[in-house]
């Protein structure tokens, strides 16, 4: 995969989150609808693209904790509020943000993780459980092997604490797990076939209208 | 790491391996009679092995009735197995000198190799490696080998083991732990196809093993304690495919999460070496257990019980809280206690002590005393609901010390009628056709008591002797039927 070999080339350790998500895209996995931009006429024009509200990301290899420096803006509904959150990301007194991510803004209540480790003994392994922050705080997750089977995957869903989230809640639909298992076993090939590829977070997926989607993702490369 | 790939030239003689007709034990000491060596020879003649043994010492001389041979080449013939139990340094010579005389398979009793961490020992372990590759399986080093009941092979602490053989096979890297299983086994009621202890597993080890054993026909169920696996990728396809065709029971031992691995995604961090095994134990339809204990009692319930997914259960038995306490327990393990019929409780309170029964299912019999008959009866009418898959009958035979002190029996074996308890038990389930779990708690276990635990111990080896499993308590027997009907639930 070029975006792998190109990141590798420059010495990054991990792929930036839009790059993540192009990766991911590639197997089939939902994404959000999102523009890399570094003018801030360029992210009106973005967000008008993938529809308002947007939420606008500093992006770069090293910023994989935006929300820590501070460099979001959720849930913006017009032009206005792209602009003044733009200026104020690219103006950030310790980082220099150079590019702007434009985001499709997904709103979603119910949060999950999807996941790659490698096992030192039985190599890549598949995790999938509760999401945003409460991945760390429940530790609600359950791993299975790659490759994974169907039955796998629809058990896996099965195995967590929090099992309900995946049910109709408050008039929100079932999440389709069908959708869900396809993207389980996506990311246990991805573990067989990608060498470099060493270990992957999609933190939150989101649920919208029962369907899933990437909503933040991370990929960490192997550079050895 | 690859044994696979190294051995795959030689095509394994397991038959021989376990069911030797020759066998040639190096390391046996006439001046030295409590060396393993020593041992391990006691051990196989007081077991009563059938075959030929030929006991090795450079030495010469006699051990018992036998003659010792100088060395491997001076043994007539061939030899199927050699139990090698000489210092480390001599193994590898000991080992290829089999391997010339035919043998198919040794087993290495020796320690000093790589357990030891040291250089020396690791080099050692490679020179077996070496030899094993050039045609001969090795179990071991640092191991207490194999024991199969068929053939009469032994380990060095097991001249009394069973020569009964049964369905469960042991694959244990601990050889401590595969005594004491095949010494559980002994009054639990476990009867054993093959144990192995294979130690450091310099050559044969649990993947292979477990291939072996998941084709045996002696075998129908598998129990396993793994420390660490050699090719994880190899173990998961193998433990899959074999758990789909039988039972494969495991105890992972040393779960502790070995210090902090440098990882950067929350995947990675939260992966730790526990879940993993959890996860993967699950995903391969493994019954996994957390000791030897547990381990033992789910072996049990494999091996009598008729092999299905269960539901509903009954519990019966009288003079404790069984009540509330039993249905609790039941449905943490997925089970159910329906409540009997209307018809089905009048007709079981038409046998039972009145008042002070209830039978609506958890059926309490008011008094611990109540005769075998009516035990017989109730059980016979409770299978009468369909739902009823399976009966668990707790038995308080301590309550009858009371019973002899009044009555002034001269002995507790008097006035428990356990012969006539363990018939009634086995013709209900020969009417019933629903098997029929015995709990047999001790509570009253201090020294003055001392004939309660001889007759608990009769009383188990009846019910044993009629096929009837029996468990200490209620939770044991909930969880030992948890696993079987989780395992074909899933399969």
């Amino acid at each position: 995969m070029k975006i792998i070999e190109d990141s590798l080339q420059r010495g990054a350790g991990t792929l930036s989150e839009y790059e993540s998500k192009l990766f991911l895209a590639e197997f089939g996995i939902p994404v959000t609808r999102e523009k890399i931009v570094t003018a801030k006429n360029d992210a009106v024009a973005a967000a008008e693209e993938i529809g308002y509200p947007v939420v606008l990301k500093g992006s770069g290899d090293e910023l994989s904790h935006k929300t820590e420096l501070d460099i979001i803006a959720l849930d913006l509904r017009d032009e206005n509020d792209v602009r003044t959150a733009y200026a104020k990301i690219t103006s950030h007194k310790d980082v220099s943000v150079k590019e702007v991510l434009v985001q499709q803004m997904i709103k979603g209540e119910r949060e999950l993780v999807v996941g790659l480790t490698r096992d030192a003994q039985f190599g890549p392994c598949v995790m999938f459980g509760l999401g945003g922050i409460f991945t760390e705080i429940l530790e609600d997750v359950a791993f299975r092997v790659a490759p994974l089977t169907k039955e796998d995957a629809m058990d896996m869903m099965d195995s967590i604490r929090g099992k309900k989230i995946l049910d109709a809640v408050r008039s929100k639909p079932p999440v389709d797990r069908e959708v869900l298992a396809d993207m389980l076993i996506a990311i246990g090939e991805i573990g067989l076939t990608h060498d470099r590829v060493k270990e992957i977070d999609i933190n939150p997926l989101k649920i919208l209208d029962g369907k899933p989607i990437a909503v933040d993702a991370l990929i960490v490369l192997d550079k050895e | 790491m690859a044994w696979a790939k190294e051995t795959s030239a030689v095509s394994t003689d397991f038959d021989r391996i376990f069911h030797p007709e020759r066998i040639a034990v190096v390391g046996v000491s006439a001046d030295n009679p409590f060396s393993f060596g020593s041992l391990i020879f006691k051990a196989l003649v007081s077991i009563q092995y059938e075959g030929r043994l030929y006991p090795v010492n450079p030495k010469g001389g006699t051990f018992g009735d036998f003659d010792v041979y100088k060395s491997i080449e001076e043994i007539p013939k061939t030899i199927d197995l050699a139990i090698v139990s000489v210092t480390a340094p001599l193994v590898a010579e000991t080992i290829e000198a089999c391997r010339l005389k035919g043998a198919a398979g040794v087993e290495i009793i020796s320690a000093g190799f790589k357990e030891t961490g040291e250089p020396a020992g690791i080099a050692l372990e490679e020179e077996i490696k070496k030899i094993a590759r050039k045609g001969i399986r090795v179990i071991g080093p640092n191991c207490f080998g194999i024991y199969c009941p068929k053939s009469g092979l032994t380990m060095a602490p097991g001249p009394d083991f069973s020569r009964e053989s049964g369905p469960v096979a042991f694959l244990s890297q601990s050889g401590g732990m595969s005594v004491d299983f095949a010494q559980m086994g002994l009054w639990m009621g476990i009867r054993f196809s093959k144990i192995v202890s294979f130690g450091n597993g310099a050559d044969l080890r649990e993947t292979e093993l477990l291939e072996y054993l998941g084709n045996d026909p002696e075998t129908k169920v598998i129990t396993m304690y793994i420390e660490g696996v050699d090719d994880g990728k190899k173990f998961f396809t193998t433990l899959r495919d074999v758990a789909a065709r039988k039972p494969v029971i495991v105890y992972k031992g040393g779960l502790s999460e070995a210090g902090n691995r440098a990882v950067t995604s929350h995947t990675a961090s939260m992966g730790g070496s526990r879940i993993i095994w959890d996860s993967l134990l699950r995903q391969c339809n493994a019954i996994q257990v957390h000791g030897l204990q547990e381990m033992a009692q789910a072996s049990l319930a494999f091996s009598l019980l008729p092999q299905r997914v269960y539901n509903g259960i009954t519990v019966a038995g009288g003079g404790g809280a069984l009540g509330v306490s039993a249905c609790d327990a039941a449905e943490a393990f997925n089970l159910e206690i329906p409540t009997l019929e209307n018809d089905i409780v009048e007709e079981i309170l038409s046998v039972l002590p009145r008042p002070g029964s209830s039978a609506t299912n958890p059926i309490d019999a008011a008094n611990p005393f109540v005769a075998p008959g009516a035990i017989k009866s109730t059980l016979i009418s409770a299978a009468k609901d369909p739902r009823v898959e399976l009966q668990i009958l707790v038995q308080l035979l301590y309550h009858f010390k009371s019973i002899a002190t009044l009555s002034g029996a001269p002995s507790l074996r008097q006035v428990i009628p356990y012969k006539k308890m363990a018939d009634a038990v086995k013709e209900t389930v020969n009417i019933t056709n629903k098997p029929v779990i015995i709990v047999l708690p001790n509570l009253k276990q201090e020294l003055e008591s001392m004939e309660i635990e001889e007759v608990t111990r009769e009383a188990r080896a009846l019910f044993l002797g009629k096929g009837i499993p029996v468990l200490d308590s209620l939770n044991d027997a909930l969880t030992a039927i948890s696993h079987v009907s989780n395992y074909y639930k899933n399969r």
